[in-house]
């Protein structure tokens, strides 16, 4: 385990994420609230959050729960939820394949949105892997404690944050903050237009499979249009 | 079925499906070669993904309402805070400049 740590990569990918706690937290909250009102206890939230990792699958899971929904509904609706980390890994799996496979699991179990967002183009830019996969264990041990004490917080404390204040809007933010210093070419730039259509488009679709189909279309998009530009030269 | 027995089944059944997809191809891919196409298409995933998660949040003011006028807040805000982003790649920046531009906009249209 220690081959691969470095201490000062682990605490750059920690100050790396803290921006990004501020849209995390008032989402961990508002999650929270949302486990409260289901009737849901603090510790079942806790464990939620510390099992699950994953905003979008507790608010979906919480409120079918207070619906009282069919358990394998529920479990159906969080599976779909989950296939944008197959795309997560597979875009992570090169870059890992050197480590050892505690280390493999350890940052898989770490994968989310936001860490996936925030060490991605590192990854791409550098090969110094030990310094890679600590700076993405920094940023994703304190995804993982911030995640667990503000949906906590939530559920024990109720709405902290006034939500006229409209935190949580700093989560599409820090994807955007992201994404937009990507749109420099014109392959990009078409899979970016592409994935906003059809994800506006297909939003009617149950159980958010919206995301994964705009996902997977743009992406065939992107491939069919780097071979169209290479095969004309 | 008993609601804590439900809460219970979920968190271990879900926790389970969910780090199965974190670490499919990672566990998969540290034994087997990528194909060629495929390592092509994942250069693709940030920009696709990200659009997706990002988008629905900006242009819905409610779940099913699309609003893609000027008077939408988080639109203007988001455009603005792209347009930082852009030019400075800085999460920091590009945080401070959307939420500025979204409180205004309230402020500003009420």
């Amino acid at each position: 385990m220690r081959a691969h740590f470095s201490r000062p990569a682990f605490f750059e990918g920690v100050r790396d994420m803290l921006p990004m706690l501020m849209g995390i937290v008032p989402f961990g909250v508002v999650c929270g609230v949302g486990a409260l009102s289901a009737g849901v206890s603090p510790l079942e939230t806790l464990a939620m959050s510390l099992i699950i990792f994953s905003g979008a699958a507790q608010i979906a899971a919480t409120q079918m729960i207070a619906d009282g929904a069919p358990f394998a509904v529920i479990v159906l609706t969080c599976l779909v939820l989950s296939l944008r980390f197959l795309m997560y890994s597979a875009a992570m799996a090169p870059h890992l394949r050197l480590l050892d496979s505690r280390w493999r699991n350890l940052l898989a179990f770490l994968l989310t949105d936001q860490a996936f967002a925030s060490t991605i183009r590192r990854f791409r830019e550098s090969g110094d892997l030990r310094a890679n996969a600590s700076y993405f264990l920094g940023s994703g041990a304190l995804l993982w404690v911030t995640w667990g004490v503000a949906t906590l917080a939530g559920v024990l404390l109720g709405s902290v944050i006034p939500s006229s204040w409209q935190l949580e809007f700093v989560v599409p933010l820090c994807f955007i903050a992201i994404l937009a210093p990507l749109l420099r070419d014109r392959v990009t730039i078409a899979v970016f237009v592409v994935a906003a259509v059809a994800v506006v488009a297909l939003d009617a679709l149950p159980m958010r499979l919206s995301l994964i189909c705009a996902g997977l279309i743009a992406i065939t998009c992107g491939v069919v249009a780097d071979q169209w530009l290479s095969r004309r030269g | 079925m008993d609601k804590t027995l439900t809460i219970c089944l979920v968190t271990l059944v879900v926790g389970v499906l969910n780090f199965a997809s974190r670490v499919s191809f990672i566990a998969w891919f540290a034994r087997n070669d990528t194909p060629p196409l495929l390592s092509r298409a994942l250069r693709h995933v940030p920009a696709a993904m990200l659009t997706a998660i990002a988008v629905p949040a900006v242009v819905f003011i409610a779940p099913g309402t699309l609003d893609l006028s000027a008077g939408n807040a988080k639109l203007v805000a988001a455009v603005v805070a792209g347009l930082v982003a852009w030019w400075r790649k800085n999460t920091v920046e590009t945080i401070v400049v959307g939420m500025t531009v979204l409180w205004l906009m309230r402020w500003l249209v009420g």
